[in-house]
């Protein structure tokens, strides 16, 4: 007997907006979405049996159904439990994958900055967002054995609203562009496949902050990211990822270096029950810096899973990254860390710490440090630690008069502090950290 | 304030400390040297209440109360604070917020109402001053990064800003060079009161010389050998801490 299976809802679902997402963008995307779904139908949902997803276990995205998004009407006062509610600059808001005008305000940005909805942008200048989108999410022609690119597949297939942000040359935006994720899926459990593509010019900067934030209801995201980074350019990224606690939060991350280029991402991820987030720099050209830091909070039986892979393809490049999690209940975090150094990346500078603080008996972490280098001149260091408090530190706060109670709250606090003490913006920063400890402290 | 009774202490069945007696009143100083190994720092992290010690014998009392049974943030709260020889680096935290946090706990202990962050701010910059210590270092990270005369600076600003009542300094000289020692020794001179009582531990005669005591205490294998005023740091210094040894095997 041939058993036939029945096709998830999240590759049945094309049909039902097939034509709908055919009005956005060229007709050649047309061809690209029925492609990129043809390849997600043939991967299927990950198993743990597939090595990019060992330490995921996505039964519950394979269990559950799902429908297409369709917007929600929210108001300022809907945000209000947000950590990252306003900025007050420039803003974007999509609502469950649509573009919320009544929510964002972009106006007042100097010339040659453009902040739109990716529909939008396609509309008026197609041309410059066709030089990247669908271009650099993508492995294909670089190193590594277990490239898996299947949610990139599925975000592609259903590619059409998002944000695209745009520097010109040599063009510096003052204030942070502030981008906001939201999903309010209390009618529906709905699916968002949203694509956000970031270009700076060669010489331009730009401080760019995205908030990820559920509402309420089971959903799933799955965003793409495509940053492209001139010569020189310098950006600073912060993912504040707060999502509701019964959606699963996916996203793809590519970004694209040019020579003497600055990359920061700080990525903070508290929501979701479960979260991946795959970071993938390219680094195509020399004298540039990345770094990335990543703070991360497990409570209850949440799913923290940060994968990150540079790939060093040019000489004389420098790499720092720091990811600290604090996982405590039944909270499970994996952390893959991927450096890639080709053959001519002579001179690379490469530096990776990972950490975790485990604060019950029953969280888990799994980490693995994965370096391939085929240059010889190189230098690359990744340390991996796993931990409870330290008793030094504790007896110091104690002996200044600090209760032992107290004294535990400020050293795990503390612990992924340290990495949010990266973000340069001063109100984004502190907002972080109230949100760390009003999460410690289960208010 | 402080007696030490006979106090007796080890470490995994290793004994360090073997019958210490010392009292300590208000208003005096006073300073125990010995050599490497004499159980110096460990009388002081057992006084200020560090884990992983046994008590075999003896006692010690501080303010009329058991000081051993006391909780390490008790003692510091009834004003008993040990300035440590290796301060610890706490990322994440800021040396400001830590402050706070310290002050109010000792501040809540005597029955006073929390300092608010203005308040705070006007106190510390005047004890700061004190210490000579650069005012950046407040909104770093506890220790991170400072290098080893800040980091005991550190500490006697602390000491400053929690004003306690009986002072321990753990080998505060060790890593300082003259100027620094002498910044804090001028710190912990402007501490100096009829009220307050201070136990100074130290391998070198050097650190007397700032903060002048008015007794000396000899410690080696664990118990006090001699004491005297500062007169004994003098004669240590010129004949070394084998001329102690040697009198004490002669007297055998």
């Amino acid at each position: 007997m041939l058993i036939t299976e029945k096709p998830h809802s999240l590759i049945s679902n094309f049909e039902a907006v097939r034509e709908l997402l055919g009005l956005t963008g060229p007709e050649s995307l047309r061809a690209v979405r029925e492609a990129a779904l043809a390849k997600f139908a043939e991967a299927g949902i990950p198993t743990t049996r597939d090595e990019e997803f060992k330490y995921l276990p996505l039964n519950r995205l394979r269990e559950t159904e799902y429908v297409p998004s369709y917007g929600a009407t929210l108001s300022e006062d809907d945000l209000r439990g947000m950590p990252l509610k306003t900025l007050d600059g420039p803003c974007l808001t999509i609502v469950n994958g649509e573009f919320a005008p009544e929510l964002s305000n972009v106006s007042g940005l100097p010339n040659g900055v453009r902040v739109r909805a990716l529909s939008e942008a396609l509309e008026q200048h197609e041309g410059l967002v066709m030089r990247h989108l669908g271009k650099i999410a993508t492995h294909e022609g670089k190193l590594g054995t277990t490239n898996d690119e299947r949610f990139t597949h599925l975000n592609t297939a259903y590619m059409a609203e998002g944000v695209y942000v745009f520097v010109a040359k040599g063009v510096m935006v003052e204030p942070t562009i502030h981008l906001r994720l939201i999903t309010q899926a209390d009618h529906g459990t709905i699916a968002v496949h949203p694509r956000v593509v970031i270009e700076l010019e060669e010489g331009a900067a730009a401080k760019i902050v995205e908030s990820y934030h559920g509402l309420g209801g089971e959903s799933f995201t799955n965003v793409v990211h495509e940053i492209a980074l001139g010569a020189n350019a310098n950006l600073e990224y912060v993912k504040s990822q707060t999502e509701g606690g019964s959606t699963i939060h996916i996203a793809n991350q590519y970004v694209d270096q040019k020579d003497g280029s600055v990359f920061t991402s700080n990525q903070v991820a508290f929501g979701a029950a479960i979260s991946r987030t795959d970071l993938n720099v390219f680094v195509d050209g020399e004298h540039t810096e990345t770094s990335l830091n990543g703070a991360y909070l497990g409570q209850g039986e949440q799913i923290i899973d940060n994968h990150t892979r540079i790939d060093h393809a040019k000489p004389n490049c420098h790499s720092f990254e720091v990811y600290k999690g604090i996982l405590d209940d039944r909270s499970v975090g994996v952390f893959n860390g991927k450096i890639f150094v080709y053959e001519d990346a002579q001179k690379t500078d490469a530096k990776q710490t990972n950490q975790a603080l485990l604060l019950s008996a029953n969280a888990t972490i799994n980490t693995k440090p994965q370096l391939e280098i085929f240059a010889d001149d190189v230098k690359c260091t990744h340390g991996a630690t796993v931990g409870q408090i330290r008793d030094e530190a504790l007896f110091y706060l104690r002996s200044r008069g600090i209760p032992e109670m107290d004294a535990r709250g400020l050293l795990v606090y503390a612990f992924a502090a340290e990495v949010l003490e990266k973000i340069s913006i001063d109100v984004v920063r502190e907002a972080l950290e109230a949100e760390l400890y009003r999460r410690l402290n289960r208010d | 304030m402080l007696q030490i009774q006979n106090l007796h202490a080890s470490v995994e069945d290793k004994t360090i400390l073997n019958g210490v007696n010392l009292t300590i009143n208000p208003g005096e100083v006073h300073a125990i040297m010995g050599p490497n190994g004499s159980g110096k720092s460990t009388l002081a992290s057992i006084l200020a209440g560090r884990d992983g010690y046994d008590i075999s014998e003896g006692s010690a009392t501080y303010l009329g109360e058991d000081l051993l049974e006391m909780d390490p943030e008790v003692r510091a709260a009834k004003g008993l604070f040990l300035a440590f020889q290796y301060p610890v680096e706490i990322p994440g935290v800021s040396n400001t917020y830590f402050l706070r946090a310290a002050v109010n706990a000792v501040r809540k202990q005597r029955g006073e109402s929390d300092m608010d962050a203005m308040e705070f701010m006007k106190f510390i910059r005047e004890k700061i001053k004190i210490l000579d210590l650069d005012p950046s270092l407040l909104n770093r990270s506890v220790n991170e990064g400072f290098s080893g005369g800040e980091k005991k600076r550190n500490e006697i600003f602390q000491m400053a800003a929690l004003e306690p009542k009986m002072c321990i300094l753990d080998e505060t000289d060790s890593g300082l060079d003259i100027d620094a020692l002498k910044v804090v020794s001028d710190g912990v001179n402007a501490l100096r009161s009829p009220e307050r009582g201070f136990l100074v531990i130290t391998h070198y005669q050097r650190l007397l010389n700032y903060i002048v005591p008015d007794y000396v205490h000899v410690l080696v294998d664990g118990r006090i050998v001699r004491s005297g005023d500062k007169t004994l740091a003098y004669e240590l210094e010129e004949k070394g801490y084998g001329w102690i040894e040697e009198s004490l095997a002669g007297a055998k």
